[in-house]
């Protein structure tokens, strides 16, 4: 119903006309003073969800105001009310009442019910809920911030293209947090790159080996939770929630670097086991290395390791036939990209840099999101958040079974790892359960090789 | 909140409420921390300032140790003066100050000791080798650890032995309080009085080699000569006293709140307990600051700005995401003060921090 679209009616009226109705929000009087205000609602809140919420109102083009929250368990949401209420600069952009404080698995219909068509809502749960909340937020014709990765298996990652023609179609705009793409330093090392500045790439190699994780390694449940809330509040351990430490920690560095080849890989094999992990439930492997390869026979190497103590690198790096890049240096932000004129990076050689401070990537993505909606601009992330998605989950199931696998393999498997998602509530059994000793199953490659665990 | 009972009931962490024989104020170091048997080292027990010696502190199931050097007790005139070169407002009014004996990181906690604690290196290998529980084992189990990061808090620039970084105060006093019951023995931060003091270490000058700041290449990393990164601690001279890295490399955190000079009228083991979350001090510079900031007198404020990266809300407890050329050093005291005397001044400090409820 684009049509009903509020900011485009309200782009086509002249902003003096008092008596605006809205089909889809008859309920509620329409205000002059609030019609360019963009009313935002939270579903998930994690530290990610409530980082988002506060970048979400320090964008400067016009009224932004957060509505209601979400979550499954209410401390977590009880500590985002106060950390956005008093927040100096935030805080008189906040107006959640109780009413608008949803506790529940059915918590997300009541923040969508709550905003209305051209609000936003941020969806920043773990993944595996990403396309149920996908889907309600295109029948309400929301706007919509997802965190990454936004889909952690095959079928939903089929399913998640096919949900999104809808949102096309109704010209939502999408953002999905993949913030390297929005970064000014990268953006421009691309620009030389397809001039070809540094020749073709021939290799890339991309790293997020930092030592133990947020909840990747996961200690045994000591009985104060359900299953399935221990499970949701260690997401990164269990791959049915997140993908696991690959498709949550791995996907920025390996979409970073497709991204600077503007394609994605073809195939994937892997290697990765497991080590330290006496007394942990976790299905995550400690240590993984991916080969990806593209379509003309360029490599994309992938080091992801969890293990303490070692040698640390949080990185990517191109190689061309001209020269070399990194494409950033360390963690996200500075990304700090140069260009070289041979394959060894250092001053002498350097032929470009990015001057330094670079703008934090993690809010120009909520800007460029906000001035798509107020400018009414084409605006929809899902397609590329999809790819990168999967071929994160490519990897990671190569490093799991232990098989090659083609991109074209990998989008037909049929393993959905928790297909009955979007009926859990707080007393649903989990979809993963654990054995008589309280481990659960974890990838067994080489023996295991038509799915990742059984 | 189990653990930190027990803990009390140890006698490492104070309040102690539990413990029946706390150690008595002045009682002799080498004594216990707690009631936890210490663990044995050369040259680690002295019971007067003649018998401090260098000694090289270990830690339980790992091959680190951290050396340690005997600082005397002694009076000095702390800031700098209305004349020296590039001094800031807040290096004044001048003042005597007396300290008391103790031992001080001969340098920078490393990366390598940090981590031990950080990602409980020690118990890793402790099980990997099929050891059980010593006392001490049993004592840490009650120290809080930082939340597991989401990115490498090195950023690149090395780990092993170059400085921890990036940690905020709150985690250098948590380390300080995980050493203690490691070792046994009491450490904690140093007060912004006693690292002054080390620093300058019987010296009166802008630097503790002098005035030239041209000379500050043989003992300091800092801007223009530390590539951008910190550097591999120790590589110096040290000062007078036998301190590596006290001008540069990273700046060091102590343990009181920033306030202005004329403000405080302790001048025995001055020592002002922070009750705001900022501005709290670092000393001593670091690798991306100017010779200024490297002076023996200049301090330097943190800020809110310091976890400006961290994409989290709220913003952890843990990490200053921003604060790349900030570490810090642990020091002794010769005499170790009493629970009572640990609870009302030397670990006090407010507001409480406490990771969000899981």
């Amino acid at each position: 119903m684009t049509d009903n679209n509020r900011r485009e009616f309200i782009k086509k009226t002249s902003a003096t006309s008092a008596a605006l109705t809205i089909a889809a929000a008859a309920t509620r009087n329409v205000h002059a003073a609030e019609d360019n205000t963009i009313r935002v609602g939270l579903v998930g809140c994690g530290g990610r969800g409530t980082g988002a919420a506060k970048q979400s109102l320090s964008v400067n083009n016009g009224p932004v105001k957060m509505v209601a929250l979400a979550d499954v368990f209410e401390n977590k949401l009880k500590s985002t009310h106060a950390s956005l209420t008093t927040d100096s600069k935030l805080k008189d952009k906040v107006d959640i009442p109780e009413e608008r404080q949803f506790v529940g698995f059915d918590a997300y219909k009541k923040v969508m019910d709550a905003l209305e068509p051209g609000d936003i809502v941020i969806l920043a749960t773990p993944a595996a809920f990403r396309w149920v909340h996908y889907t309600y937020a295109i029948e309400r014709g929301l706007n919509v911030f997802m965190e990454k990765p936004v889909t952690i298996d095959a079928p939903t990652s089929a399913r998640f293209l096919e949900i999104n023609k809808d949102a096309l179609a109704k010209n939502l705009k999408v953002g999905v947090g993949l913030m390297c793409r929005h970064c000014k330093a990268r953006q421009e090392l691309h620009d030389r790159i397809k001039n070809g500045e540094i020749g073709d790439i021939t290799m890339m190699r991309a790293y997020r080996m930092t030592g133990p994780t947020a909840t990747a390694a996961v200690e045994p449940n000591t009985g104060d939770l359900s299953e399935l809330q221990f499970q949701i509040k260690n997401f990164h351990g269990f791959l049915w929630l997140s993908g696991g430490a690959v498709s949550d920690f791995l996907i920025h560095n390996i979409d970073e670097s497709c991204w600077m080849k503007d394609a994605w890989p073809v195939k994937a094999i892997a290697c990765g086991g497991r080590h330290y992990r006496d007394g942990c439930v976790d299905q995550n492997f400690d240590t993984y290395s991916i080969e990806y390869t593209f379509e003309d026979g360029a490599k994309l190497f992938v080091d992801g390791r969890t293990v303490p103590g070692c040698k640390r690198e949080f990185a990517s790096f191109a190689h061309g036939t001209k020269g070399s890049a990194i494409i950033s240096t360390a963690s996200h932000t500075p990304a700090k990209s140069r260009m070289f004129n041979t394959q060894v990076m250092d001053d002498q050689n350097e032929i470009w840099a990015y001057p330094q401070p670079e703008p934090n990537p993690y809010q120009v993505e909520w800007d460029d999101l906000i001035a798509a909606i107020r400018e009414d601009k084409q605006y929809n992330e899902v397609e590329r958040g999809v790819m990168a998605s999967a071929v994160t989950s490519m990897g990671r199931m190569a490093a799991h079974t232990g098989q090659e696998i083609t991109l074209d393999e990998f989008m037909k498997h049929d393993h959905e790892f928790a297909p009955n998602v979007a009926d859990l509530t707080l007393d649903s059994e989990a979809p993963l359960k654990a054995n008589e000793d309280g481990k659960y199953s974890i990838p067994m490659p080489g023996l295991v090789k038509k799915r990742e665990y059984l | 909140m189990i653990r930190s009972t027990l803990l009390f009931a140890l006698g490492i962490v104070s309040p102690c409420l539990l413990c029946t024989t706390a150690v008595p104020a002045e009682a002799p170091a080498g004594a216990s921390a707690g009631n936890v048997e210490p663990i044995d080292v050369p040259d680690a027990v002295a019971t007067n300032e003649k018998e401090m010696k260098p000694y090289a502190e270990k830690i339980e199931h790992t091959e680190q140790t951290i050396q340690m050097v005997p600082i005397p007790g002694g009076e000095f005139l702390m800031g700098s003066p209305e004349s020296e070169a590039d001094r800031n407002e807040d290096e004044g009014p001048q003042r005597n100050v007396k300290v008391d004996p103790f031992w001080m990181g001969k340098c920078e906690i490393t990366w390598e000791q940090y981590d031990i604690w950080n990602e409980s290196v020690d118990q890793r290998m402790r099980r990997m080798f099929a050891k059980g529980k010593t006392p001490r084992d049993i004592a840490v189990d009650g120290v809080s650890k930082p939340t597991e990061p989401y990115t490498d808090m090195s950023f690149g620039m090395g780990r092993e032995d170059y400085p921890a970084i990036c940690m905020t105060q709150h985690a250098a006093r948590m380390y300080c309080e995980w050493l203690s019951a490691k070792t046994g023995r009491y450490y904690r931060l140093p007060t912004e009085a006693e690292w002054e003091y080390a620093c300058r270490a019987g010296t009166k000058t802008a630097y503790s080699f002098g005035d030239d700041a041209d000379q500050l290449d043989d003992y300091g990393w800092y801007y223009d000569n530390s590539d951008d990164t910190y550097q591999r601690v120790g590589q110096k001279k040290p000062n007078p006293w036998g301190l590596h890295d006290m001008h540069g490399n990273v700046s060091e955190w102590v343990l009181d709140q920033y306030t202005p000079y004329d403000s405080i009228k302790e001048t025995l083991n001055p020592l002002v307990v922070p009750k705001t979350l900022y501005p709290r001090i670092v000393r001593g510079g670091g690798w991306d600051d100017d010779p200024e900031v490297l002076r023996s007198a200049a301090r330097k404020a943190s800020e809110e700005d310091w976890k400006q990266q961290d994409p989290q809300d709220p913003k952890s407890i843990w990490y200053h995401t921003d604060a790349l050329s900030v570490g810090f050093r642990v020091v002794r005291p010769l005499n170790v003060p009493s629970a009572e005397q640990r609870e009302a001044k030397w670990d006090k400090t407010e507001p409480e921090q406490k990771d969000p409820e899981e």
